[in-house]
């Protein structure tokens, strides 16, 4: 702990960076986000089992990139972050929404977080995402801390649900999907942690013309859900917040992770892996298949 | 319920420049095809937005036609190469949901090929009269309804639209 | 409320035989599930643990839906048709209400019936009958006792449940529409002591006062331009979680919704003050364009303004807000620091 506070102060100090944007611990089993901009304060950075945030969600905050300008230089960012939370960088960085020289990711060997905060760690409460977990270590990073463990096994839930749910019929399917999304409220906590929910205005806050109804009623659930779903698709790194943000227990990632297998099925490509290959949904492939068209 | 017979309602999202002129074909050829489908054009099969295929949906379709220019052959060069990726993201997506498969149906219709606009129209209506009125969506409607009993009848809203627009 | 508060006992299998007789009548009982208030089918269904944590949701959305049509209309060449909504007036009958949530109609109720009486709220809360029950624990979110409540609080319950035993509740009925309510099951109930379940009451853990909230209220009159706001507004990402989960946060949104071009509805949806476009004007100018800003009128609304106007603080300490924000951010917090 005292290496990343140590590091984070000296980036400050330095002014290699504007801001650190790292966790704090709240109680024994509970962080929340902090953004650092005086180094005396980098005392306070934690980095543990229940550092649950995706960070990468401030990198598009213009709050937070107004800290990047000051009157005489450009400073970067500093950002600590897990290694499934350098892919939601990455597919940032992939679509113009931050440059790779803008920001200094400060990462960690990760063997797991805990699926919510308050639970101990072990394998009946990791996360979702660690189960199927394959970087352990970080893709991208400018600095690295922390010694490789080993994740505690657990059974893929998800991944059962989702075969079970194709095993149904379309009928079968719609009820389940139509009651889940019955639960909405529209407190649209999903967009707000995505950190590829980066527009300045949503689509479904445009009012004229109103495309997605604003009114969580059955119709204008199953609209908002859908196309949040299919903003995400090719674009989704699976990181779960969605999940862990919706009040009302509606599982979204388990819309989002049967398209990234569609996706890796149909296009071989997961969303945030590669600096060097070009986004899905904003580029084609003249061979790309001709099977749903008539 | 009406006691007329049910008839589908299929809405055409169609490019401007292939898919409308074959349409334009069929229609000078004097092709036959059943009269279900209401047809939007578009500019480009890219620019169909998928909250397109939802709103229909919404407003009582039973089935969606989404046609384009053949590969290669886009007016704006690469317009139904960027819409094929997404077309074929969106159709799993739908079918993962519980939409089935030929709510939603998707094909590349030329300026010359009149024929196949017709054999197409034909083919997505004979499979929208197979699976049926798309209850599970219109369900959701279902409060509409009830204020307003005459939405179930079929045809009714068209005509009352109509009839606005033309009074003016 | 010059009704004199009664004290009576209920066994716990009579209170269950009362809740299949309310839901044999075709009412709707609501109690405590594990996430939310639960429509009960079955009464084996109810589980009457004051020992529970508030669930995710209160029940406001059964006195204030979160999206209902106010009216319908039509519109024809020369004129505009209007269609009444029928409100669902059906009899509600809460269950263990947490003293948390108890006093939120009350609460509500001022800003409904302020300039203008919203009939909607006024028919579905007149047809609520509110049994809460004690409370007997708290985790760190809590602080019913900073805002005027306590674990142990009757106010806004029609009956009041204390648990004296295993199988054994003092039953307390405050109103006259509890009163109302209990009298054909008269035959379950026997005169109670109030003097045992005082003792039960005095018994209970109560959460730490954390906050004097009239020492709130001056703070944040002298303070609305603290720089303290700011480093909040940071980590805030403006998504409306704690407005739609609180019990009392009553923001609303109308909009019309056609459904061809000569019929549609208005609706009425909850809306949150921490969205962005919450206060957006039509000529592009946006009074609160900040998060910190956003959050700063959450905390005054709830701490100050309400309380200005209807001599009520908006809050009831269930601390919903804090255990469900993605980002952690603590009311409780945020308002203790609310001083020099």
């Amino acid at each position: 702990m005292d290496e990343l506070r140590n590091y984070a102060r000296e980036l400050l100090e330095k002014e290699e960076v504007a801001a650190v944007i790292g966790y704090q611990q709240v109680t024994e089993k509970r962080t929340k986000p902090i953004v650092i901009t005086d180094p005396a304060e980098t005392s306070r950075l934690v980095f543990n089992e229940y550092c649950l945030n995706n960070l990468a969600v401030y990198l598009t905050k213009a709050r937070i990139r107004s800290l990047m300008r000051t009157k005489d230089k450009t400073m970067k960012l500093a950002i600590v972050a897990k290694p499934c939370d350098v892919h939601s960088i990455v597919a940032l960085i992939q679509e113009n929404q931050i440059h790779r020289n803008d920001v200094h990711i400060i990462s960690f060997n990760c063997h797991g977080v805990v699926k919510d905060f308050g639970c101990d760690f072990n394998g009946d409460n990791l996360a979702a995402k660690c189960i199927k977990c394959e970087t352990h270590k970080p893709l991208y990073f400018d600095k690295i801390f922390g010694e490789e463990k080993q994740t505690p096994k657990a059974g893929d839930a998800s991944l059962e649900k989702i075969n079970e749910l194709e095993k149904l019929n379309s009928k079968e399917r719609f009820e389940f999907f139509k009651s889940e999304f019955d639960k909405c409220i529209k407190c649209y906590a999903c967009r707000a942690v995505c950190p590829l929910c980066y527009c300045q205005r949503c689509i479904t806050d445009k009012a004229i013309p109103r495309w997605i109804e604003s009114s969580s009623h059955q119709r204008g659930n199953f609209s908002w859900n859908i196309v949040r779903a299919f903003h995400l698709s090719g674009r989704c790194t699976g990181c779960g917040e969605c999940d862990r943000a919706c009040p009302m227990d509606i599982p979204l990632s388990l819309i989002n992770r049967r398209m990234a297998m569609e996706v890796k099925d149909l296009f071989s490509f997961v969303s945030g892996r590669s600096l060097e290959t070009p986004t899905l949904v904003g580029n084609f492939d003249k061979k790309d298949s001709d099977e749903i068209f008539m | 319920m009406s006691k007329q017979k049910w008839e589908p309602k299929i809405v055409a999202f169609v490019c401007n420049w292939c898919t409308y002129a074959g349409a334009d074909l069929a229609g000078t050829s004097r092709l036959k095809y059943p009269a279900n489908t209401k047809i939007i054009r578009v500019m480009c099969s890219g620019g169909i937005d998928p909250v397109f295929i939802l709103k229909a949906f919404e407003r009582g379709a039973d089935g969606v036609l989404v046609s384009g220019c053949h590969p290669n052959d886009c007016h704006y060069n690469a317009g139904n190469f960027h819409a094929r990726r997404r077309w074929d993201l969106f159709h799993k997506l739908l079918d993962f949901v519980g939409i089935e498969k030929d709510r939603l149906q998707f094909s590349w219709i030329s300026a010359s090929e009149g024929k196949k606009f017709a054999d197409v129209i034909t083919k997505v209506t004979k499979d929208i009269i197979a699976l049926g009125p798309f209850k599970t969506y219109q369900d959701m409607n279902a409060e509409f309804t009830t204020v307003f009993p005459e939405f179930a009848e079929a045809g009714n809203k068209e005509i009352a639209y109509e009839e606005e627009m033309t009074n003016g | 409320m010059s009704f004199k508060m009664e004290e009576k006992i209920i066994s716990k299998d009579d209170l269950l035989k009362l809740c299949g007789d309310v839901i044999a009548k075709g009412h709707t009982l609501l109690a405590p599930g594990i996430a939310e208030y639960e429509q009960v089918k079955d009464v084996s269904q109810i589980r009457l643990d004051s020992s529970a944590l508030p669930t995710k949701t209160s029940y406001k959305s059964y006195v204030f839906p979160k999206a209902e049509p106010i009216l319908y209309y039509k519109r024809s060449k020369s004129d505009v048709q209007l269609i009444d909504v029928d409100v669902n007036g059906k009899k509600i009958v809460v269950l263990g209400a947490k003293p948390c949530d108890t006093n939120s109609i009350n609460i509500l109720k001022h800003l409904f019936n302020w300039d203008y009486e919203d009939e909607f709220f006024n028919l579905r809360q007149k047809h609520f009958v509110i049994i809460g029950l004690m409370c007997s624990s708290f985790d760190e979110y809590c602080f019913c006792t900073s805002v005027g409540s306590s674990p142990v609080s009757e106010e806004g319950s029609d009956l009041f449940l204390i648990p004296i035993n295993e199988d054994k509740f003092a039953l307390r009925i405050i109103t006259e529409k509890g009163k109302e309510f209990i009298e054909p099951y008269s035959e379950f109930l026997k005169d109670g002591d109030e003097a045992k379940s005082n003792a039960v009451l005095e018994s209970i853990k109560k959460p730490e006062v954390a906050f004097d909230s009239k020492q709130v209220h001056e703070w944040l009159g002298d303070n609305f331009e603290n720089p303290k706001w700011e480093g909040i507004g940071n980590v805030c990402l403006s998504c409306a979680q704690c407005a739609f989960v609180c019990p009392v946060c009553h923001c609303f949104d109308l909009v019309d919704e056609d459904y061809s071009y000569s019929e549609g509805r208005r609706m009425k949806n909850w809306d949150g003050c921490q969205f962005g476009h919450f206060t957006l004007h039509a000529s592009g100018h946006n009074p609160r364009d900040i998060q910190s800003k956003r959050y700063r009128q959450r905390v005054n609304h709830k701490f100050r303004y309400y309380v200005d106007k209807f001599g009520e603080i908006l809050c009831t300490g269930c601390g919903r807000c804090s255990r469900g924000c993605p980002v952690s951010i603590d009311i409780k917090e945020i308002v203790s620091n609310c001083k020099d």
